[in-house]
């Protein structure tokens, strides 16, 4: 009976051993990553989470951090990459682990949530020394960052829809090239117009609502309100000019049918043969970058851009827009260092350079008006920038309600039904609105 | 002289002793747990503590960083009372399985019956049937995202040969699911090869006593074939209903941003755990949604076990 024992006592001290090897292993690893943390040549690191890796962004990130670097001798900030699909859960294990980074670019719309939840720091105190801080940024931008009144985030980059019209197009169906549709029922009527024929087969379609951006914007256009009423703290999904708004989608879907536009989106399915750009839709609404695919990709397009029609006169050209914001993850080492670089990439300079070199838009407004003028950008370019730029006025961001998190699983399968003909839109938004609601009530 | 003899015995048994010869029987014992030794070691060290956490957390509503309290049975009553998605992802996923189950393993049975002729350049015909087994995961969805596109796809373009107007596939809610059914028929390969091996095992002396008795063909199959690759049989049933029900990676890719549309058609189990984890990080309920999915499989699992003898027939055991 002895023996046995001996070989299960030297089998424990084997496990014993590996497991020791491997956690002696884990630990050295961690020891290396503090050793890269604190200090270097007496300057103190702030480590700088993006997920910025393509051959356009990251050079311009890079080059704003160096130039931050030059510029003052104290600070010396550090960019580390993470991959799109990473960099999340990475910033949520770190924060847990209690070895976050200094500062990161996350989703502006759920920056109150995770101050609910403590994974990022709030600024009020940083900002409370710097009161005219807050009047860079778009104001619709910095009510984002708020929690409980505060800000736990600083608005970074953001995006507006357009209409994009092919002008040329419009001269030929016999519209005015200088006055694209202003109202829903214009849109339809140039719409149609523009359509082309042949047999039964549309070889251009003059303009689908389904397209580049989804009925959820065209809600928002309707009333210039999201699904959710953040004073009264619950959904309005279902509210009657969201029901007038998708029933307009719809109707516009049908007129072409399932068919017809599948077919049309299976051509154009992937992203680098856009059917604007490949002359086979005469209007479209996308958020302002899609200006550098007509400048990459196109020839010669003759083109001008408006603001989202309005429903009717006088109801409102409301656009959706969203972004990212740099905050300071919770429990990070350097936050006050991580504040100083962070106002400096807020900043009119770095913002401008930005906004030049990607054609994105900016949080901050002067920068943004600045880049509208850009020597670096074509006439067109120009004329897209700084019709972005005056839409920021109303753009409306669609931040993500505490209490329902992920309500847009629970929205968007109605919607598709919607438009699949199985509900009717009023049916639809009606059981979005309830398993919202039910949403709400399992999350208290 | 018969002293020192039996003093020299007791000295060599005492070194024999010094110098413990340990029993083949042990000796084998020992050598058995060596061989298990990595195994147990990984599951120790990476999925028994994992487990226990999640086994835990499930109880909790973890948020990952902020919040671990201990809120008792809340998750998983909130999945009974205020979840619709569960269960349509539920409902989806029993559907995936009950049917691509059997026809998978159908399929492959077929295939390797059918690959198990001696006819010329057979080799080649395996190898081809085989390779879909190779290629796997997300390129294949990508691919076959391609091949089913409603207008311009090749599946719908061979359908309009013989006249049929193909479905919207992965645009249609109501052939969704079948499209990633005709998908997995693909890569049956991997079963068949199992069978294949199993058929090739099958004694030809129980063949010929059948022929000279006069049993047709699909009398053979029926009689002979069939019940010899039982147990391979039910390996692929159990194996591939676990891998069934976890099904994930096709709802997420093959749909439009993941959300596993369209109209909810692709949300999967899993996928919608992962959604509860990994979108608005609500980890104690996707933990308890982990169990329930684990508590369903056990089951499914022993059923199977339990029906196993009625039908599964191994050599050189007595029949019961």
């Amino acid at each position: 009976m002895k023996k046995p024992r001996k070989a299960l006592m030297s089998l424990f001290l084997l496990v014993l051993s590996i497991a020791l090897i491997l956690s002696g292993c884990s630990s050295k690893e961690s020891n290396g990553q503090n050793g890269n943390g604190p200090e270097k040549g007496g300057k103190v690191v702030v480590d700088f989470w993006t997920f910025w890796g393509s051959e356009i962004r990251r050079p311009v990130i890079e080059k704003i951090i160096s130039d931050f670097n030059k510029s003052q001798d104290r600070i010396e900030v550090k960019h580390t990459y993470l991959p799109w699909g990473d960099i999340w859960t990475k910033n949520l294990a770190s924060i847990a682990a209690g070895n976050p980074a200094d500062l990161i670019i996350n989703d502006i719309n759920s920056v109150s949530t995770r101050a609910k939840n403590a994974q990022n720091t709030n600024l009020a105190k940083y900002i409370a020394k710097d009161p005219e801080l807050k009047n860079r940024f778009y104001p619709e931008l910095y009510k984002a960052t708020l929690y409980k009144g505060d800000p736990y985030a600083l608005p970074f980059n953001t995006d507006t829809r357009l209409l994009f019209y092919n002008k040329d197009m419009f001269k030929e169906a016999g519209l005015d090239p200088n006055s694209p549709p202003k109202t829903w029922a214009e849109l339809e009527e140039y719409g149609k117009k523009l359509d082309v024929k042949k047999g039964k087969k549309y070889t251009r379609i003059g303009y689908l609502p389904n397209y580049g951006i989804a009925s959820d914007v065209w809600m928002i256009t309707a009333d210039g309100k999201g699904y959710w009423d953040f004073k009264a703290k619950k959904p309005i999904i279902n509210d009657p000019k969201n029901v007038e708004a998708l029933t307009w989608v719809k109707n516009y879907y049908d007129s072409y049918g399932d068919k017809v536009i599948n077919s049309f989106k299976a051509e154009f399915g992937e992203e680098t043969a856009d059917p604007f750009v490949a002359g086979k839709l005469a209007m479209t609404t996308d958020a302002a970058t899609f200006y550098t695919k007509i400048r990459d990709y196109g020839k010669d397009i003759n083109f001008g851009v408006a603001p989202l029609p309005e429903m009717q006169p006088g109801s409102g050209h409301t656009s959706w827009g969203g972004g990212f914001a740099a905050e300071i993850p919770k429990g990070a080492k350097h936050p006050k260092e991580a504040f100083e670089f962070l106002k400096y990439l807020t900043d009119v300079q770095a913002q401008q350079y930005w906004a030049e070199k990607n054609f994105d838009n900016v949080a901050n407004k002067k920068a943004s008006e600045n880049a509208s003028k850009s020597k670096d950008f074509t006439d067109d370019g120009k004329m897209v920038y700084s019709a972005a730029v005056d839409n920021m006025k109303q753009t409306l961001l669609t931040p993500t309600p505490l209490e329902a998190p992920d309500y847009t699983n629970l929205i968007n399968p109605e919607l598709d039904a919607v438009l699949l003909g199985k509900k009717s839109p009023k049916e639809g938004l009606d059981a979005a609105q309830k398993a919202v609601k039910k949403l709400v009530k399992s999350n208290k | 002289m018969q002293p020192t003899l039996e003093q020299k015995q007791k000295s060599q048994t005492n070194i024999k002793s010094k110098k413990p010869k340990i029993p083949f029987k042990q000796k084998e014992q020992l050598q058995g747990y060596m061989f298990v030794a990595p195994w147990i070691i990984g599951f120790v060290v990476f999925l028994a503590g994992p487990l226990l956490f999640s086994l835990y957390g499930s109880f909790t509503n973890f948020n990952i960083t902020s919040t671990m309290d201990f809120i008792g049975l809340d998750n998983y009553k909130r999945m009974f009372t205020n979840d619709n998605i569960i269960w349509i992802s539920l409902g989806n996923t029993l559907y995936y399985v009950v049917i691509s189950v059997p026809l998978t393993t159908a399929g492959a049975i077929l295939l390797a019956v059918l690959l198990n002729q001696g006819i010329r350049g057979m080799r080649v015909f395996r190898t081809i049937y085989y390779l879909p087994a190779v290629l796997s995961g997300v390129g294949v969805y990508l691919l076959w995202m391609q091949l089913l596109s409603p207008s311009s796809g090749l599946v719908n373009t061979l359908l309009s040969w013989v006249g049929i107007e193909g479905p919207s596939w992965l645009a249609d809610p109501a052939w969704t699911k079948p499209a990633l059914i005709l998908m997995k028929m693909w890569s049956v390969g991997g079963g068949m090869l199992l069978y294949l091996a199993s058929l090739q095992s099958v004694s030809p002396s129980l063949y010929e006593a059948a022929e000279i008795d006069g049993a047709s063909a699909f009398q053979k199959f029926r009689h002979i074939t069939l019940p010899m690759i039982t147990p391979v049989i039910f390996f692929d049933i159990v194996t591939s209903t676990i891998g069934a029900f976890q099904i994930f990676q096709e709802g997420y890719v093959m749909s439009k941003s993941g959300d596993g549309g369209p109209a909810n058609s692709l949300v999967f189990f899993n996928l919608h755990m992962w959604n509860k984890a990994f979108e608005v990080f609500d980890m104690g309920y996707a933990m308890a949604m982990s169990w329930i999915l684990f508590i369903i499989i056990l089951v499914l699992t022993v059923i199977n076990l339990k029906l196993a003898p009625r039908w599964v027939h191994y050599e050189g055991e007595d029949q019961k």
